[in-house]
């Protein structure tokens, strides 16, 4: 297969670059009026031809057309469409800006490239959030977030009550690539998950990637979550900011270099710890409890051809008292040069920087004194062209490699004499590279496809020591590595294939095929996860994780594209699948691998779409119908069981209604199955204690999960003079108080032992919350 | 130092206590078949060493566990086979004859017989089986006052030789001849991953908490730290018995599983040998300079 696709793309490649050798091309920009923000996915059509193009994640376009008259119209959801004649004599720029709708009709829900585009576009199971639609869903303490959001779609489920880990398919939550700017985030959670890191006003694009992973991208099996930060309002200073229950933030942009470019500079802090002075316990007092999220960004336009994007994240969560304390954090740094070769092919050189570490222990000052340091850091390279030699077709390709290098702990104790102690976990340094060629070709007006083919490789690198283990998982034999000295590589194809036939500009059905490969991996067997998971690398041992998934979708929109519906159904098959022994020690342990049991794991699903949009009106309802069964040697004796996050039945109801042109009601409402549980059938008694007896593992599942959130927002009267807009938002988190179980615990009771009770533990009654919102 | 680690784990999973209510709940349960349990220890303190044998029931069973009586209980070491017998006062409890001492590095099987625990007519044979850990005898236990804000207490710091090998010990107070810790969940076992070169040297071995009344000290008395030396299974049956004991958090814990058990046929429990060494200190009285 992965021959024939390699063939194919070359001999298309090499025909259809010989016809487009006598076509004059122009290309461009697409931005927004207002903001100069280049516009990712905006729709070019050809009158004429009825071809068309879309941009790509910076904006660009190019059409190479025969000589001739064309007339091509520019169009972006949420903005006004531009229709430009065009005299195709000689290659030509022409950037084109687009000004946003005056009426509010097109923002709508999760919006689509063009109004039929989910008809049209060869991506299944890919969907785009824009920000104003997720600001209007309502937030756990009013806190809008983009992770939140995406959870309400159809094939993704929630991992654990407030969590922000998702599931996709089936799959765990390490199994998703979260990028923002293209650097890997490796932890997207603050205070345990209840937010994520992506501070919705510095973000410009949420893209998820749940079947059809582009080939560009590799090294996770279930799903890819590109998030872009924006790039900086070029035309005049502009800020916007909020004042929220438990947090407030803040976004600065504006033009620099006589605006050949722009930066964007934005901050977000808790503030429950201003609240702990007042606390009579004088324990409490001294607590420090606070995340901050801090993004920037600068860009600058050499000249037509030359344009260059710097971009840093930076996060952290600090827990801490007098006696202990937790800070964890990632950060991220992307330098980013985007180069046209010419007026066809598009390239961009990043270099990304990106890391995720946590640092427990005691003060500095205390005595006896304890640290542990954990890190995971990588260094990458990445080159990316996209050529455009005609409409019908465009090719992508490039190569890419990362050095990952993850310090499990390092753990630093020093007595009351002074004398210190230091305990390092080997670090493991390992290289993951990646190169890839694809294509999107459209025959005809009914049928496109889209091939690509990755190569990945994985290599391990000295200095290691390497654990040899028996059929026991007992370490017998362990090896050392020199620096440098690679020790074990795999390599991989991983071809990626996906069809469009338009049945008529309402009707389409779509096929996908793609297999992705996994690399890395969480050591977390925990169903919400912690900051101090750690991540560990394929080796020797353990081989790398392989999904094949196969999907199909119809896709109809009714009233006039008012209404969009979809069904998509999908199978998934995964190798070397990873779970961990029982009672498995994940943490601070040498010997992790021996801890790793791995197998097969099965998943399919049904997910049933339908949106609707309208000038008042906007909202979606999905519904997914999955199970995920994994079947692993040594784990519930081998016998298939339910994968931890396998929730048949998934329900989301989304909808947002504008009683006028100031206020705004939404509703969200979510019911799922109950997550699989291991439930007691028995129990004994040992030294005063009792211990249950289990038969299975996740043979139960906890009740059934609803909840329903509301909130009202209220826009400030518009005054033409003022320089600056405000609203006012008031949300309801749980509307009905239901309490869903988040864990499900049997404890002796204390009085007479021999008595044992069901005890639930609930996260989150009812929680209402209040946030001001302005911009300038 | 795994104190910390535990108290920031505990820090976290007070914050998540933050947002979080319990309730007790009424929820129907599967049942099982029934399965013999025991427990059985052999130490090296010259006594009438004994292995209890009960029987596993429901869940929600509100009694004392059902005893196991009228079972052929043996064992064996070093060529020699000993028979236990039923104490008549505690049915279920087998002892030695006469009290005997372990002996480091002697293996020992354990072999019960006669019990009909799924009641088919049909006698059951289990059998375990356990080698003595080596132990050194301890230098010293320093009491370190210990003052955070939010408790305070002594530190029992332990300086002592240790084999060589990897070794796992349980430790166990006594104040004034009175245990602090009796129950498994109260257990503090650790490995000897951060003694280095051959010896523990000053690493904190245990807690108590002046808040407690059965811990607090008071100048004069007598804290005793048994040390026991355990085997690698025991150590592995204590720790996952505690995971199950202490419940589970969605942040930390993974699935419940059933406890690690050396017994074959089904059974469950332990039968082990551990080595035991004793180091006191009496409580100085308190220093004004």
């Amino acid at each position: 297969m992965s021959r024939i696709i390699v063939t194919s793309v070359l001999f298309i490649f090499f025909t259809i670059s010989a016809i487009s050798q006598n076509r004059v091309t122009v290309s461009g920009y697409l931005r927004d009026s207002q903001t100069g923000e280049d516009l990712i996915g905006a729709n070019i059509a050809i009158l004429e031809t009825g071809s068309g193009t879309i941009t790509n994640q910076y904006g660009f376009y190019s059409i190479s057309l025969s000589p001739g008259f064309y007339t091509l119209i520019y169009s972006y959801i949420g903005f006004q469409s531009v229709s430009k004649p065009l005299n195709f004599i000689e290659d030509s720029e022409i950037d084109i800006e687009l000004k946003e709708s005056a009426q509010e009709i097109e923002e709508v829900v999760i919006t689509a490239e063009a109004s039929n585009s989910n008809i049209t576009s060869l991506e299944t199971g890919a969907t785009k959030l824009q920000m104003k639609t997720i600001r209007k869903i309502p937030a756990l303490l009013g806190e809008v977030d983009v992770i939140k959001a995406i959870q309400l779609l159809p094939g993704v489920q929630v991992t654990s009550e407030g969590s922000s880990g998702f599931s996709v398919r089936g799959g765990s939550p390490d199994q998703n690539l979260i990028l923002l700017d293209e650097a890997t985030v490796y932890n997207a959670s603050h205070l345990l998950g209840f937010f994520s890191v992506f501070n919705n006003d510095a973000i410009k694009d949420v893209k998820l990637y749940k079947g059809d992973i582009p080939a560009r991208s590799g090294g996770r099996l279930a799903s890819l979550l590109d998030v872009r930060m924006k790039d900086g309002n070029n035309k005049e200073i502009s800020g916007a900011g909020g004042i929220g229950t438990i947090s407030s933030r803040l976004t600065l942009e504006g033009p620099l270099f006589s605006q050949k470019g722009s930066f964007l500079v934005a901050g977000r802090r808790t503030y429950a710890d201003v609240f702990l002075p007042l606390a009579r316990d004088t324990a409490i007092r001294d607590n420090a409890l606070y995340f901050y999220d801090l993004n920037g960004k600068i860009n600058y336009t050499l000249n037509e051809n030359n344009r260059f994007y710097l971009s840093a994240y930076n996060g952290k969560d600090i827990f801490s008292n007098d006696f202990a304390g937790i800070s964890f954090g990632n950060s991220t740094f992307t330098f980013r040069w985007n180069h046209l070769f010419s007026k066809k092919l598009f390239s961009n050189f990043t270099l990304i920087n990106s890391s995720y570490y946590y640092n427990l222990g005691t003060p500095d000052d205390a005595v006896p004194r304890f640290t542990w340091l954990s890190k995971l850091t990588d260094y990458s390279v990445k080159a990316d062209f996209i050529y455009y030699p005609l409409p019908e077709h465009t090719f992508r390709f490039g190569a890419s490699s990362t050095y990952h290098i993850i310090s499990p702990g390092e753990i630093i104790t020093q007595n009351g004499e002074g004398d210190n102690d230091t305990t390092t976990y080997s670090p493991n340094y390992t290289l993951e590279s990646g190169s890839y060629l694809s294509g999107e070709s459209r025959f005809g007006k009914a049928f496109s496809v889209r091939y690509g083919l990755r190569y990945s490789q994985f290599d391990n690198i000295g200095e290691a020591v390497f654990y040899e283990y028996d059929n026991n998982y007992q370490v017998v034999d362990s090896t050392e590595y020199d620096k440098r000295e690679i020790f074990n590589t795999y390599r991989g194809l991983e071809p990626r294939l996906a069809a469009n036939f338009k049945i008529n500009e309402a009707n389409s059905i779509k096929f996908s095929y793609s297999r992705t490969i996994q690399y890395l991996q969480l050591a977390s067997n925990s169903s919400a996860g912690t900051p101090l998971d750690i991540w560990f690398p394929a080796s020797p041992n353990i081989k790398p994780q392989l999904s094949n998934q196969y999907s199909a979708g119809y896709f109809r929109n009714f009233l006039d594209n008012k209404l969009e519906s979809s069904i998509e159904i999908y199978y998934k098959q995964m190798d070397q699948s990873i779970d961990f022994a029982e009672h498995a020690q994940l943490i601070l342990n040498r010997y992790l691998e021996g801890e790793v049991r791995t197998g097969t794991a099965t998943s399919a699903g049904a997910e049933l779409f339908f949106r609707y949009s309208d000038k008042k009106f906007s909202g979606w309802l999905s519904y997914t119908y999955s199970r995920t069964i994994r079947e692993i040697k040594d784990v519930n004796n081998g016998n298939p069981y339910s994968a931890p996050y396998d929730k048949p039945n998934d329900l989301a109801v989304v909808g947002s209604y504008d009683i006028n042109d100031r206020v705004n009601v939404s509703a969200n409402w979510i019911y799922s199955s109950g997550l699989p549980y291991t439930l007691p059938v028995g129990r004994y008694s040992i030294e005063g204690n009792i211990l249950p007896v289990y038969i299975g593992r996740n043979e139960y599942r906890l009740p059934d999960y609803h909840r329903l959130d509301i909130s009202v927002t209220i826009k400030d009267k518009t005054r033409p003079k003022r320089p600056w807009s405000s609203e006012w938002n008031f949300s309801v988190y749980n509307a009905y108080a239901r309490k869903n179980v988040w864990t499900l615990n049997f404890l002796q009771d204390d009085e007479n032992p021999n008595i044992t009770y069901a005890e639930m533990t609930y996260l989150f009654s009812i929680i209402p919350a209040i946030t001001y919102n302005f911009k300038f | 130092m795994k104190k910390v680690q535990l108290h920031t784990i505990g820090m976290l999973i007070l914050l998540t206590g933050l947002f979080s209510c319990t309730e007790i709940i009424d929820i129907k349960l599967d049942s099982t078949y029934t399965r013999l349990v025991v427990y059985g220890v052999i130490t090296t303190d010259s006594v009438q060493q004994e292995v209890q044998l009960t029987a596993s029931t429901d869940y929600f069973y509100t009694e004392n566990p059902p005893v196991v009586k009228g079972a052929n209980v043996s064992v064996s070491f070093d060529n020699n086979t000993v028979f236990l017998e039923e104490d008549e006062e505690n049915p279920g409890t087998y002892r030695f004859p006469d009290p005997i001492r372990g002996v480091t590095g002697i293996t020992y099987t354990l072999n019960i017989s006669g019990v009909d625990i799924d009641n088919d007519g049909t006698f059951e044979l289990y059998d375990a089986t356990t080698t003595m850990p080596q132990i050194e005898s301890a230098d010293s236990v320093v009491l370190q006052k210990f003052i955070t804000p939010f408790f305070s207490g002594y530190n029992l710091a332990l300086w002592s030789p240790e084999p060589t090998g990897r070794h796992w010990y349980n430790y166990k107070i006594f104040r004034n001849g009175e245990p602090v810790n009796k129950r498994l969940s109260d257990f503090r076992v650790q490995s000897d991953d951060f003694a280095n070169d051959g010896y523990i040297s000053g690493i904190p071995v245990g807690f108590l908490n002046d808040d407690n009344e059965d811990e607090l000290l008071l100048p004069g008395d007598i804290v005793t730290l048994e040390i026991n030396s355990i085997t690698e299974s025991y150590n592995k049956f204590i720790v996952q018995a505690q995971n199950e004991i202490f419940g589970n958090n969605p942040l930390f814990s993974g699935p419940p599983a059933n406890v690690y058990t050396n017994l074959n046929n089904d059974a469950l429990g332990i039968f082990t040998a551990y080595a035991i060494d004793r180091v006191s200190k009496i409580v100085p009285a308190p220093s004004f300079e």
